[in-house]
């Protein structure tokens, strides 16, 4: 009776699995300090043509800090500026403009673009916006070898993933992905050519940390049915 | 025998988890109809996409009715005389359209910014059309395999980020092209996002 209970659970797991959990990947995007952000979150023109927008940032423990919302005009554009952020809705095209100057290293963090509805919950648009902003690498050069700055950067994406298995899973495709990482078009190209080898870093990294997360589950309920042949 | 059994779900698991990561990368590309094919005119379009793009924008011509390659080949016809004679464009708008003959016609392909949306969505989506107006009726089954199959071969080119995010035209701009039952079509789809 009891194996055939801990076999039903090994089963039910297996299938649950099957069907998974859609996610919402982050979009990252990397700066040095004294350059800016740009990013474009569309919104459906049928539904939130009049509505508010809003950039709201994200702090560690989930609190959400309002840096700009839009103008309450109905279904034209408007511009809105507030300290260095700066929105344009757009409503007849369904889009955001999101323009955030003279980044400090203080503004890394998780943001995102909203449907802003108080008192009703925020409605996330596009993606979630990871920013990492970094020191002027021309005084780490100074420090270092000859590598151009791109690389550095590269080197940090692919190996400074958080622990967390979850995070590792969503960050690490969608790097791979992101616009804008260097400042000039030849840093760009260089990164370009280095994207074949991250990416197979990446993706044996993400199999084998979904096996190794997976497995662990699976010893666990192994350990308990072995339990229950009586042994 | 038992021991064996539960190796084998935990092999399984594991190897759907590998299977998660590969579902459009086995696409195979399917046959477009090339312009010459159609009997295009040549295009005057020089301005390319950055790929890969995030988005596709679906929309309908709102033309005539096809569901022949002869007669879909002259709706694709009729579609770029209208945008280059009567509108001006270098090309037809579309970076491909879909017949309800179960073809895909290649327009300005995955490498030429459209003119199928606003200056805002043309350098960030693929558009893709389907010939005829779908207010009314649905799109034949076989159109809808003819995009679902170009999209996925979108993606296997690097034309199309994977995670990529379908849109139908009136969620962009203000207009009721795809029409409403091919709309209510699309918004089935696993990549749509409102």
């Amino acid at each position: 009776m009891r194996k055939a209970r801990l076999w039903g659970l090994l089963w039910t797991s297996f299938i649950l699995e099957l069907q998974g959990a859609p996610r919402l990947e982050e979009i990252k995007y990397t700066r040095t300090e004294g350059q800016s952000l740009n990013e474009s979150c569309p919104f459906n023109v049928m539904k939130y043509f009049s509505i508010r927008k809003a950039w709201q940032r994200l702090g560690d423990r989930g609190e959400l800090q309002t840096l700009a919302i839009t103008d309450r005009v109905s279904g034209r554009s408007s511009k809105v500026h507030k300290d260095r952020c700066f929105l344009e809705d757009i409503p007849t095209e369904g889009i955001l403009h999101v323009h955030m100057a003279d980044l400090r290293v203080e503004d890394s963090g998780l943001y995102q673009c909203v449907i802003y509805q108080p008192p009703k919950d925020p409605i996330l648009l596009h993606h979630p916006i990871r920013l990492v902003v970094t020191k002027d690498p021309a005084q780490d050069l100074a420090q270092r070898s000859t590598l151009p700055p791109v690389t550095t950067k590269a080197r940090v994406k692919a190996h400074t993933s958080p622990s967390p298995v979850t995070q590792l899973l969503t960050m690490s495709t969608v790097s791979l992905y992101s616009p804008g990482l260097g400042v000039n078009p030849t840093q760009g190209t260089d990164v370009l050519n280095m994207e074949p080898r991250i990416s197979v870093i990446s993706i044996v990294t993400i199999v084998v940390c979904g096996i190794l997360s997976k497995s662990l589950v699976f010893t666990f309920l192994l350990i308990a049915t072995q339990r229950s042949f009586g042994r | 025998m038992s021991r064996l059994c539960a190796l084998l779900a935990w092999a399984l698991l594991a190897l759907q988890g590998l299977g998660e990561g590969a579902t459009e990368d086995e696409a195979c590309c399917g046959p477009i109809v090339p312009r010459r094919e159609w009997k295009a005119l040549a295009s005057e379009c020089a301005q390319e996409l950055e790929l890969p793009l995030r988005y596709v924008v679906v929309s309908h011509t709102v033309g005539g009715h096809c569901d022949t390659p002869a007669l879909c080949l002259k709706a694709a016809q009729n579609a770029q005389h209208y945008h280059v004679r009567t509108r001006g464009f270098c090309d037809v708008g579309y970076n491909f359209l879909i017949g309800e003959d179960g073809l895909v016609y290649e327009g300005r392909g995955w490498k030429i910014k459209g003119a199928h949306t606003g200056p805002i969505w043309n350098p960030k989506a693929i558009g893709i059309t389907f010939m005829g107006n779908f207010m009314e009726r649905s799109p034949h089954p076989r159109a809808i395999r003819a995009a679902k199959s170009l999209l996925a071969c979108g993606v296997a080119r690097g034309a199309l980020l994977p995670n990529y995010e379908v849109k139908g035209h009136r969620d962009v701009q203000q207009t009721l092209s795809p029409g409403d039952r091919l709309y209510d079509i699309i918004q089935e789809w696993p990549h749509y996002r409102e």
